[in-house]
């Protein structure tokens, strides 16, 4: 257990001084190996590093926060070897948020992106398949943002696919 | 007055009185009024046949029809399990004709208990036109009925009756198996008085 965790303080380190103008800062809380916030531009860059050389096989999760001010787009990387997730954050304007996609870098990202896409707006260039997930296809918001107001119900034009 | 004048004005009257007189000779009239007598009899005769008939069948029909509603069953939350309680050994739906099947070509009544979601919104439309005439739909609780507490959710379809025609709402959230079947009941007397 020891021996990881000091294998993996040192990749950390490696991964930071690999990656000096990428990551904007480091933090850590209990529960993950690490939280390295990101810019947005090298997200793909630094997770086709982490999959293919720091053992970051499996991407668990991504997910956006609405943060009002910017979007927050959260990646869990989880690592067999390690025993751990890594966080990654990134920080996106709040109108018309984009950043490239990881789809191609872990094709189980897809569907999360897509939710991403679905509930908060988040528009992730490249992905090979961008549409909604949760709402219906000709829905016009994105319900889980703050901006997004609850209102009396409004009729969608609902067809079968029979007509 | 001389008898040329006199006979002159008795012609006179004669081509007035034959000016007046139809041109068609009386019996032409009648074979004409045959003609249009055929079909106008024939459409008579047969209508009278299909209503003859129909007051024969429409009867048996409609109380088969109403002793058998077989609901198709759209479970979505906890009104499908008041549904298939309905269905167990304690309330016995089974004791009306009420017989659930699996497949809308069997169907009878639709049967939506649980909240519709807008995703799943055209596939409750798919099913409905699926079943065979004559159909019914139930809309059984508070989230089909109105959508119930997440009316002004995002993704909750405010009823189902937006995508299905409804012919009886059953309030409750859940609706006990009771309510359920009273509902079912009274379908039946709409379709007795075929109003459904």
């Amino acid at each position: 257990m020891t021996d990881t965790r000091s294998i993996w303080d040192q990749l950390l380190v490696k991964v930071q001084e690999k990656f000096k103008s990428d990551i904007i800062s480091t933090s850590s809380r209990p529960g993950v190996l690490a939280i390295l916030k990101v810019r947005p531009e090298s997200i793909v860059k630094l997770c086709t590093f982490l999959r293919d050389t720091c053992t970051f096989k499996h991407c668990a999760m991504v997910a956006g926060v609405d943060w009002k001010d910017r979007v927050e787009v959260l990646y869990h990387l989880w690592s067999d070897a390690f025993k751990g997730y890594l966080e990654l954050t990134l920080d996106l304007p709040a109108e018309d948020p984009h950043v490239a996609s990881v789809a191609r870098v872990w094709p189980g990202a897809s569907w999360h992106e897509r939710e991403a896409w679905d509930l908060l707006g988040i528009r992730f260039d490249g992905h090979p398949d961008l549409r909604r997930v949760l709402m219906p296809e000709g829905y016009r918001f994105h319900p889980l943002k703050k901006s997004f107001e609850l209102r009396e119900p409004e009729e969608l034009e609902v067809k079968s696919r029979h007509v | 007055m001389t008898e040329a004048k006199r006979t002159a004005r008795v012609v006179n009257h004669i081509n007035e009185v034959d000016n007046t007189e139809p041109e068609v000779p009386f019996l032409e009239i009648e074979a004409v009024r045959a003609k249009e007598f055929i079909p106008v009899a024939k459409e008579t005769l047969m209508g009278l046949i299909s209503r003859g008939t129909d007051d024969v069948t429409l009867p048996f029909f409609n109380w088969a029809q109403r002793n058998s509603p077989y609901p198709l069953h759209i479970g979505l939350a906890c009104c499908a399990i008041e549904f298939a309680s309905a269905f167990g050994a304690r309330w016995d739906g089974e004791r009306f004709g009420i017989l659930p099947r699996s497949s809308p070509r069997q169907a009878d009544v639709l049967i939506v208990n649980g909240t519709v979601t807008w995703k799943l919104s055209h596939k409750i439309i798919t099913l409905w036109e699926q079943m065979l005439e004559p159909k019914w739909a139930i809309a059984m609780g508070n989230c089909a009925t109105g959508g119930g507490p997440f009316r002004t959710a995002y993704s909750v379809v405010p009823g189902v009756d937006k995508l299905v025609p409804v012919d009886v709402y059953i309030a409750g959230c859940p609706p006990r198996p009771e309510a359920m079947l009273d509902g079912v009941l009274r379908l039946e007397r709409l379709i007795r008085e075929r109003r459904g």
